[in-house]
């Protein structure tokens, strides 16, 4: 008996932590994160990485640095457990793998340009395309969670949904994105600072 | 005549058995089974940095391998940034793919991955025979009904070679052992130019 009272204790309190958004909740919402988006000049913050594979008994953690300046250079810099920068940079994706250089020629790869956007899109939180996804919102207890799920046939073969949770402010505090399998990378940013100077030579390799 | 002399020298080099050509000494053995202990710890999620270096070409990922179950093992690879590229099963003498990326399925890269990945987690093999060479001992064993050589110094593994027609085929390497984890694993084919290293990254 105690049991079945904690289980709907448990099931009450899961329903209680995420709750849909009315229609003007979600609209406010997405004019927040589009205002904070466009006042968005550079972003800079520290990531923690966590990749989920359902046959592994604990998730693979690595982390690193982002750094963003408009309008499309981004730096994922990994620090821990290894060293691997990845730049985007007009249409090219420079590579250093623990000192081994490498660019990828990105004008000739639809899915890389596509990953492109998507990744500075989700970063500033700003994928409200209703041609592109189907959009549901839902609040936690102090953020907000939205689902974006590629209507794209070609996309949900790689990904089944991105999940973005944002703070008070309209800032991107996770990413989530999860494979049809189940399996989910999830992408947590703390010390995150806007507007902060950023140097273009940040940006080479 | 001296080219046909030479050439019937290295045809019957090259018709040698793999330990007649690398001079080992045949040895009756008291091991009728060795062991592979490198992914066989079933609490253990295997992580490795990897770079594969495939005719000049270079990328690389993270290699995960899990032994799941007493005969089950999973190996999948993702990108630095998570993106996964591949996850296989290896149940047994069957061999099930999961997930690939389209741009990577060709049978002729599966198959391989394949039997390189069975040789990395099989763990019971059965000895054919057995040979000194310096302070090597190595037996021969089969997987796939190919032939495989496992050197052992001072009873760790430390190599394992399929060598086919007499000739070195693939080379596994086993380097910087410890608590029965190769912090360093290393793949070498000799008849295409292909190069696998590991460097475990396990947390």
């Amino acid at each position: 008996m105690r049991s079945i009272v904690f289980l709907i204790f448990f099931i009450s309190v899961m329903v209680q932590a995420q709750t849909k958004m009315s229609a003007p909740e979600a609209q406010s919402l997405k004019t927040l994160v589009k205002n904070q988006a466009l006042t968005t000049k550079t972003i800079s913050s520290d990531f923690t990485q966590y990749k989920h594979l359902d046959f592994l008994s604990n998730d693979i953690i690595t982390k690193g640095t982002l750094a963003f300046k408009t309008p499309n250079l981004v730096k994922w810099e990994y620090v821990d457990p290894y060293k691997y920068t990845v730049i985007f940079r007009n249409e090219t994706l420079y590579i250093n793998d623990e000192g081994k250089k490498n660019q990828v020629d990105m004008g000739s790869n639809k899915l890389f340009k596509q990953l492109n956007s998507l990744i500075i899109n989700s970063i500033k939180g700003d994928m409200f395309d209703d041609e592109a996804f189907n959009i549901e919102y839902f609040k936690t207890d102090t953020n907000s969670l939205v689902y974006f799920i590629p209507k794209d046939k070609k996309s949900s073969k790689y990904i089944d949904a991105f999940h973005i949770t944002f703070n008070s402010k309209g800032d991107v505090v996770e990413v989530k994105m999860i494979e049809p399998s189940g399996d989910f990378t999830k992408i947590v940013f703390t010390n995150k600072e806007l507007n902060k100077p950023l140097a273009d030579a940040i940006f080479t390799n | 005549m001296r080219f046909l002399l030479i050439s019937i020298y290295f045809i019957l080099v090259s018709c040698g058995s793999y330990p007649k050509n690398q001079n080992f000494h045949l040895v009756s053995s008291a091991s009728k089974n060795i062991v592979n202990p490198y992914f066989s710890d079933e609490s253990i999620d295997y992580v490795y940095k990897t770079s594969i270096d495939i005719y000049n070409n270079s990328f690389g990922g993270l290699l995960i391998i899990k032994k799941v179950d007493k005969q089950e093992h999973r190996i999948a690879f993702t990108t630095e940034m998570g993106n996964k590229l591949f996850d296989f099963s290896f149940n047994g003498d069957s061999f099930k793919v999961n997930y690939i990326l389209d741009e990577l399925n060709k049978k002729i890269l599966i198959n391989m991955l394949n039997k390189d990945f069975k040789v990395l987690i099989t763990e019971n093999l059965h000895v054919s025979n057995s040979f000194t060479e310096d302070n090597n001992r190595i037996f021969e064993s089969t997987i796939n009904n190919k032939k495989y050589y496992y050197y052992f110094n001072k009873n760790q593994l430390t190599q394992v070679v399929r060598a086919n027609n007499g000739k070195e085929k693939v080379a596994f390497l086993f380097l910087e052992i410890s608590d029965n984890i190769a912090e360093q694993i290393s793949i070498k084919h000799n008849n295409i130019k292909l190069e696998i290293n590991l460097k475990s990254i396990t947390q």
